[in-house]
């Protein structure tokens, strides 16, 4: 008699938690219908795995990779928010993901492990792409205008009552009185060569570790607007917040920062084999431009909107897709 | 006394639960010492050199000793004399509302908690102690209410009865016998501070989380490994250390 209470609970904790036992990628998603993109560049019955790292940008350019890929016919598996860009990447050679958004400047420094950046864009984008394709098989498909790159941001009007108008003028602060030049920095960014040490190593100057405050990158940005605990901030140039919430990006005089172009980074076999992807790619990179992504970015981070929902409209809006 | 216990004061059984206690901190000095060498046989590279070095290492480790201690210790300065006050006839009524608060504390995901605290109180080494404190109240209090309300009333009628006062009872026959309880309660909750101290990282208040963090965003093994192995090395340490007050605390005669 006492077996029954006991195998009632299990049954009900099995048929609860079985959820939490079947694969962690998002099969179905949502659909999307043909637009522009479908036309001639058919991906019936193909499936395919995207990934992206985990900040906001890329978790929309995640969705509008889904979905134009999903008008197409393709049944795509999402593997989107991984942490980390390395982890991302490791995701890509491994062919755990078939392909994500990646930035010129980031696979240079850091999967391609050169000191020093390319200033021309153009040709910094032919230098990662040639390597990458025949060092590592990974496709870089056409990349876009935009440039989400690092920047040190401060509220404008902490950094006009500083005085702080580039990193030169920061560089001199951090030395004559570091408690003025407090910083927050994330991990990553404290950890890249492209990032914090880099920088410093640059301008020639050093924040003591106490006057750096290392936070979620996303909260860096309520950090500074707030002054607390700090001033200055490691910020990308196209998020949304930027604008919103009134911080200035200090300008790079040195030009340290690489430039950072998005293009849809593809494995080589994917690419060979399903030529329809770089199609239905190209139009898109070309239309993204630093205030599109922007626009897209504070949609989620500002107004609160789901990424597959600013995809979506953003998709259809170019009738990319259809609605 | 007992049979056993009159027998387990022969000498041999003592040098052995004594030599006993030394198995932990030497399977944990063996454990750090095997991270150590694999450290040093790894060939590390630029990034993984900057979070790798002995003053990173060692600021961390006190960073995260330090939320662990400030925490435990206020989890024990108010959970313990909370658990005592709830526990006399008049006052019972006021558990409602504690307990309600401590047991969303630990319910919340850790996370949640954090998160919600910086959004209101703000970031940084006090808003983490809070948060581990709130995270860590409800085993101690919920115990140190049952290790009280567990205490054979005879006892207490007894204690009464020979003319101690009610402090009296309290001090040398209830809480002596809920030490037991109590201190359970306290391994638990020190355990549970060193892995949520952890999270500490993504608010400005340091700890070997920091390590974690940066090994996964960063896809750098040996940072990950270094961070997680001394977590884990630390919360076997800090249990032991409790395990040995409990050893000294726990009272003759049972």
């Amino acid at each position: 008699m006492r077996l029954l209470p006991i195998a009632a609970v299990t049954v009900a904790v099995t048929a609860m938690t079985a959820g939490c036992f079947s694969a962690g990628t998002n099969t179905s998603g949502t659909g999307a219908k043909a637009g522009s993109l479908a036309k001639s560049n058919s991906l019936k019955g193909v499936t395919v795995t995207v990934g992206s790292k985990e900040f906001t940008e890329q978790l929309v350019l995640c969705q509008i990779t889904a979905l134009a890929l999903r008008s197409a016919g393709a049944t795509v598996k999402e593997k989107c928010g991984l942490q980390g860009s390395n982890t991302t990447r490791a995701a890509l050679t491994s062919g755990n993901i078939d392909m994500y958004w990646e930035y010129t400047g980031t696979a240079w420094i850091n999967y391609l492990k050169h000191t020093t950046p390319i200033g021309d864009p153009a040709k910094q984008y032919q230098a990662v792409a040639q390597q990458d394709l025949s060092g590592n098989h990974v496709k870089w498909l056409a990349a876009a205008p935009a440039n989400d790159t690092y920047a040190v941001g401060a509220k404008a009007t902490a950094a006009q009552a500083l005085g702080i108008t580039d990193l030169s003028g920061y560089a001199k602060l951090a030395q004559s009185d570091p408690a003025k030049a407090t910083m927050c920095v994330a991990s990553e960014f404290a950890g890249r060569s492209d990032g914090w040490p880099g920088l410093q190593k640059a301008y020639g100057f050093k924040v003591p570790s106490g006057k750096v405050a290392t936070l979620a990158e996303g909260a860096i940005y309520n950090a500074i607007a707030k002054r607390n605990p700090c001033t200055f901030g490691e910020v990308t140039t196209t998020d949304g917040r930027v604008k919103a919430l009134g911080l200035t990006l200090i300008a790079d005089d040195k030009s340290f920062f690489p430039v950072y172009n998005p293009a849809l980074t593809v494995r080589e076999q994917v690419y060979r084999d399903h030529p329809a992807v770089e199609r239905i790619a190209d139009p898109i990179a070309a239309a993204l431009t630093n205030s599109v992504l922007q626009d897209l970015n504070g949609q989620v981070d500002i107004k609160g909107k789901e990424p597959v929902d600013v995809a979506r409209a953003w998709l259809q809006s170019k009738a990319f897709i259809g609605s | 006394m007992t049979v056993e216990a009159m027998l387990d004061g022969r000498p041999a059984a003592r040098t052995q639960r004594r030599a006993g206690i030394l198995v932990t901190p030497l399977v944990l000095a063996a454990v750090s010492a095997a991270l150590l060498l694999y450290l040093r046989g790894q060939h590390l590279d630029e990034v993984e050199r900057r979070s790798i070095n002995q003053d990173v290492i060692t600021q961390r480790f006190v960073e995260h000793i330090e939320l662990v201690a400030v925490s435990t210790a206020l989890v024990l300065a108010i959970a313990i004399p909370l658990g005592v006050v709830f526990t006399r006839p008049r006052m019972r009524w006021l558990a409602v509302p504690f307990l309600a608060l401590a047991n969303i504390g630990q319910a919340v995901p850790s996370v949640g908690v954090l998160v919600l605290l910086a959004v209101t109180v703000g970031i940084g080494f006090k808003m983490a102690v809070l948060a581990l404190l709130l995270v860590s109240a409800l085993p101690v209090l919920r115990n140190t209410m049952v290790g009280l309300q567990g205490v054979d009333r005879s006892l207490i009628e007894a204690g009464r009865g020979i003319g101690l006062t009610k402090t009296a009872v309290l001090f040398r026959v209830e809480l002596p016998l809920a030490v037991p309880v109590i201190l359970a309660s306290v391994r638990v909750a020190v355990i549970l501070n060193v892995g949520t101290a952890t999270l500490a990282a993504f608010t400005n208040a340091g700890g070997l989380g920091d390590l974690i963090n940066t090994g996964i965003v960063l896809n750098r093994t040996p940072i990950l490994l270094t961070g997680s192995v001394l977590t884990a090395v630390l919360a076997m340490a800090a249990d032991w250390l409790v395990g040995l007050v409990e050893r000294y605390l726990h009272p003759r005669g049972i």
